[in-house]
């Protein structure tokens, strides 16, 4: 057992405390997790207490005898033979550990070098398997020319290839890592802006044909400035109609203008064949118009739109077909006064 | 991603900007001047703007700018509108552009064109983009339809 625990420390101790650390941690480790090592490194021990009270447990299960050998934790724990060979497993790592302690002068440190050693091992996961196969046969060399015991070979192995893993990574700059996460970092976020691309090639209409991300980004930029001059255009048309809306949006309520909306190709037939029926007299009959009551409000700002337009409302029968997205603000407004009016007729006729 | 153009946000939105509107129209025109219609035109276009942005809320980038920008154009109203109308009309210079890559020029020209993602990524970038193309969408299908039938 003893000679187990010098044996790392003979081949590693060159000037390194990782090698003292971990010897230490190998060896607290595999004790705490394994107690049957322990059972059996007792009997290579050669204490014979203790392979003696493991004989009188074993066959008889009582545990009076191995009373005088074990400490009284032990006697206390009587209730079954399992927790009491645990019990001496325990101890018995509680004595390597004391050992451990006289050996080690930088047990102080263990706490923080571990935390360093689970960094590093973390950091090597990311580097190319090559360099690790490497090292760790290399480090498999090493162990095998040093006299390990078979059973523990494999665990101390991989512990003394982490550890050898550690020293690595400190003597070369992490070069290859930072790119390979930059570049890991950078494939994602390609990745997302082509979704994201792909996307609004769905959206924007026309998109589909464009190859490359520039002409897709061209076609979207288009498109947006045109939504929004669409936007500006609607609503300078809608400032043009509005002197005469207020009739409507207040016969039509807001809540039912939808509706409204939806079915408008069948709504809007009737105010423009009546507005067409209505056009012919509409150069002559300023009167007329004025003669109306809740118009009166109307009627002088219409007169002098009449005035300024008047060329404009010869045309009229042909503007009023084609539909307002082809007429100027000004002309709109005009067509749309006279348009009003026919509506308040036809609404309350 | 949420889905702007469902009929949910269309009718929202055509019951904010109607109502809007009616507040508009409530205040009579003075006069008939050109610059009359250009007051209307700019009330009616930023009711559209905050009606659509409303409607949103404050879940996206755009609709809080656009919200932001509203109310932050009450003093300086004209000379703002005045200067987005130019700075539209003056990207229109084309640009030198690689097959594949995105160009520094065009991200900016849609950074301007998009409100609210000046300081954001690509992707959240081209994410509120498509979100705002949607909305406006919708906002010039409601505009339209209204028009069409006022003008008729």
């Amino acid at each position: 057992m003893l000679h187990r625990l010098y044996s790392p420390e003979r081949w590693t101790f060159n000037g390194t405390d990782v090698s003292a650390l971990q010897r230490q941690h190998a060896g607290l480790k595999r004790l705490q997790q394994q107690n049957y090592i322990v059972q059996n490194n007792s009997v290579e021990f050669g204490s014979n207490p203790l392979s003696g009270f493991r004989g009188l447990v074993s066959s008889s299960f009582h545990v009076v005898g191995a009373e005088g050998f074990v400490p009284s934790e032990a006697a206390m724990e009587q209730c079954s033979s399992w927790t009491s060979g645990c019990m001496t497993a325990e101890m018995e790592t509680v004595k390597l550990k004391e050992i451990n302690l006289a050996l080690t002068p930088e047990r102080d440190n263990s706490n923080k070098r571990k935390a360093e050693i689970a960094a590093d091992e973390r950091c090597i996961e990311k580097r190319s398997k090559g360099e690790v196969g490497m090292e760790y046969s290399e480090v498999k060399a090493k162990c095998s020319s040093t006299e390990i015991s078979a059973n523990t070979s494999s665990k101390e192995n991989s512990k003394v290839s982490e550890v050898e893993k550690s020293k690595y990574i400190h003597v070369r700059p992490p070069r290859g890592q930072a790119t390979g996460s930059h570049s890991l970092a950078e494939r994602a976020r390609r990745e997302k802006i082509n979704r994201k691309m792909k996307c609004l090639q769905e959206l924007v209409p026309g998109c589909s044909k464009v190859t490359g991300k520039a002409g897709m980004l061209d076609e979207i930029i288009n498109y947006v400035q045109c939504l929004q001059r669409q936007v500006e255009f609607l609503s300078m048309t809608l400032a043009a109609l509005n002197p005469s809306q207020e009739f409507n949006v207040a016969n039509f309520p807001a809540k039912e203008f939808p509706a409204y909306i939806t079915k408008f190709p069948a709504a809007a037939k009737l105010p423009a064949l009546a507005n067409r029926a209505c056009l012919p007299f509409f150069p002559t009959q300023p009167g007329a118009t004025n003669c109306m009551p809740d118009v009166a409000l109307h009627s002088p700002q219409a007169s002098i739109e009449r005035n300024s337009t008047y060329s404009v409302s010869t045309s009229q029968q042909t503007l009023n077909s084609s539909g307002i997205s082809q007429l100027g603000p000004l002309s709109s407004w005009s067509l749309d006064s006279q348009g009003l009016y026919d509506e308040y007729n036809t609404g309350f006729q | 991603m949420k889905n702007p153009s469902s009929s949910s946000v269309k009718s929202r939105f055509t019951r904010r900007f109607l109502r809007a509107l009616i507040k508009i129209n409530r205040q009579k025109p003075s006069s008939s001047s050109s610059r009359e219609i250009f007051l209307r035109y700019r009330r009616i276009r930023i009711a559209a703007d905050k009606a659509m942005a409303c409607v949103i809320g404050s879940r996206r980038a755009w609709s809080r700018a656009v919200l932001r920008r509203i109310k932050n154009q009450k003093r300086k109203r004209l000379a703002d509108s005045l200067r987005r109308s130019n700075g539209i009309h003056g990207m229109k210079k084309m640009v030198a552009k690689e097959e594949d890559e995105i160009s520094y020029e065009q991200e900016n020209e849609l950074r301007k064109l998009v409100p609210g993602v000046g300081a954001m990524d690509l992707c959240s970038m081209l994410d509120e983009t498509a979100h705002y193309v949607m909305c406006l969408a919708t906002q010039v299908q409601v505009m339209r339809k209204i028009v069409d039938f006022y003008s008729t």
